[in-house]
């Protein structure tokens, strides 16, 4: 498959040229998101991550106020009480930084993007689609990512796929053209593959396995991988030993071209991401010396 | 005639590309710059750029850098002989692209000396080069030793601080007998790589009793790396 090359990546007054890997760090406002639960649920505590996540490497800060598992209904006024005031807070304190809200409201996204957001997540597969017209409205950029079909905050049952990597292209293609006819910038679309949504295991390796039929079809990819289950499952590890598995799912999807990775542990991804974009050749080395006094 | 003379180190690092992303040794780049662009002051009729190599030869100046070989996957290599004539060995490379840098469009010659070859045979050599033209400028690419600590790629040889200081002396006082002087055998066990390079530099300022500006030294990773400039005072015919 030979496909479209990659192009420039826009995020809010940031250009990201292909090749340049970008690093998002999330930072949850929720009591009961699956890793580290409630860590970041006070405002002081979500600030403090946030120093955080901009100190270890991060260029993107991805705010959720809604866990992806079901659980406790957040309803809009909520999920607004916990994230838009608080993405205004990060952009006070870093004007520079790229904010992401991870939603799959149109309400949220428009609240979100008003107090700063540049990027809005939609895990949940275009469920809601005025959220593209949100990101058009406010120049903001937009992932469009596969779910199968599943409503938000649903686990996969007894999911299957003649091609789960069709599936994935069918869907994200779709949404993406979609978000381009309601007028955001293709240049701020991105695809994302979803891992563990509306997959099992098998599914998950699938589309990391065949990551690069993605990133030829010339949209950014993002991938969110930080310590999900395929990761637990595959390597039969609890939540709090699933860094190192994460990691090698990062390279390999770094080593097929996506763009953007969502991650808990930005200092180790930020390295990763970083050596291997090295090894393609897309970055420089930090410093060369050896073999060359 | 010789009419002026510079002295720079020879290392890949010299090579801007090749650092990545931090520069290194932006001082050193910036000193073998200026003291290659000082030949051009005196409107030399030629540069000759030296160096020493597997064995003594000479370019006539067409052929540039190729970094390829320390860095594949950085593009940049050089072919330009359909012929397929070899590539310019590390000195004559990195001497060329000063002499382009200081943007000399002259005629160059580039003159590999063997790193086997003895004193005298190199003082010829640089005395056939002082009169090879009316006004000769020459370029010495030359590295000082490469074990002078523990984490040089030699590692210590406690030998190579005397050795390098009586090379900087010679250099400063424009003690060409010194330079033809230096013992092969300690420089090949130094790893002092310039040797041929001095000695070829000596032979071309022989008899001129040089003034001296050594504008850098220092040995950032353990090899010796000496920058000067050398003006002929005293012109014989």
């Amino acid at each position: 498959m030979t496909g479209r090359v990659q192009g420039v990546l826009r995020l809010g007054r940031h250009e990201f040229a292909p090749g340049k890997p970008v690093v998002m760090g999330i930072v949850n406002r929720t009591p009961d998101s699956f890793y580290r639960p409630g860590i970041t649920w006070d405002e002081p505590a979500a600030m403090d991550r946030v120093h955080q996540v901009i100190a270890e490497g991060a260029d993107i800060v991805d705010v959720g106020g809604v866990p992806a598992a079901p659980g406790a209904e957040v309803d809009v006024g909520e999920e607004i009480r916990r994230i838009a005031g608080f993405i205004a807070a990060v952009r006070g304190r870093y004007p520079d930084v790229l904010i992401s809200a991870d939603t799959f409201r149109h309400e949220v996204g428009r609240e979100a993007c008003a107090a700063g957001a540049d990027l809005i997540n939609d895990s949940w597969g275009g469920w809601d689609a005025r959220l593209a017209e949100v990101a058009a409205e406010f120049g903001a950029g937009l992932v469009c990512s596969h779910t199968g079909g599943q409503q938000p905050r649903t686990r996969p049952f007894r999911v299957a796929y003649a091609d789960v990597m069709a599936d994935v292209l069918d869907q994200t293609l779709r949404l993406a053209g979609r978000a381009v006819q309601a007028g955001v910038d293709p240049e701020r679309i991105v695809i994302d593959a979803a891992h563990d949504f509306g997959k099992n295991t098998w599914h998950s390796l699938e589309i990391t396995r065949r990551l690069s039929e993605m990133t030829a079809t010339g949209w950014a990819v993002l991938v969110s991988l930080s310590n999900k289950d395929f990761v637990g499952e595959t390597l039969g590890v609890p939540v709090d030993e699933r860094l190192t598995g994460t990691l090698a799912a990062t390279a390999v999807c770094a080593w097929q071209g996506a763009r953007i990775f969502r991650a808990h542990n930005v200092t180790q991804t930020r390295h990763v991401v970083d050596m291997v974009a090295a090894i393609r050749g897309d970055i420089l080395p930090a410093r060369v010396v050896r073999g060359l006094a | 005639m010789i009419i002026s003379a510079a002295l720079c180190p020879a290392p890949p690092l010299l090579a801007r590309e090749l650092t990545g992303a931090d520069p290194v040794v932006p001082e050193l780049r910036q000193a073998c710059r200026d003291a290659a662009a000082g030949l051009l002051r005196g409107r030399p009729d030629v540069i000759v750029v030296v160096g020493a190599g597997e064995a003594t030869a000479t370019w006539d100046g067409g052929a540039g850098l190729d970094v390829s070989r320390f860095a594949p996957g950085i593009g940049q290599a050089v072919r330009d002989d359909p012929e397929g004539a070899p590539v310019l060995p590390l000195p004559l490379g990195l001497g060329a692209r000063l002499l382009d840098q200081a943007g000399y469009a002259g005629p160059r010659v580039l003159q590999l000396v063997g790193g086997d070859e003895p004193a005298g045979r190199c003082a010829g050599l640089g005395a056939g080069i002082a009169g090879s033209a009316r006004r000769v400028a020459l370029l010495a690419m030359a590295d000082g030793s490469a074990r002078r600590g523990p984490r040089a790629p030699g590692y210590l040889d406690a030998r190579s601080g005397p050795f390098d200081a009586e090379v900087e002396r010679a250099v400063r006082d424009g003690d060409l007998d010194a330079l033809l002087a230096i013992d092969e055998v300690l420089a090949r066990e130094l790893m002092a790589t310039g040797r041929p390079a001095w000695q070829v530099l000596a032979g071309a300022l022989q008899g001129t009793e040089p003034t001296t500006e050594i504008s850098y030294r220092d040995d950032p990773f353990g090899v010796a790396y000496l920058v000067a400039s050398l003006q002929p005072n005293h012109l014989r015919p």
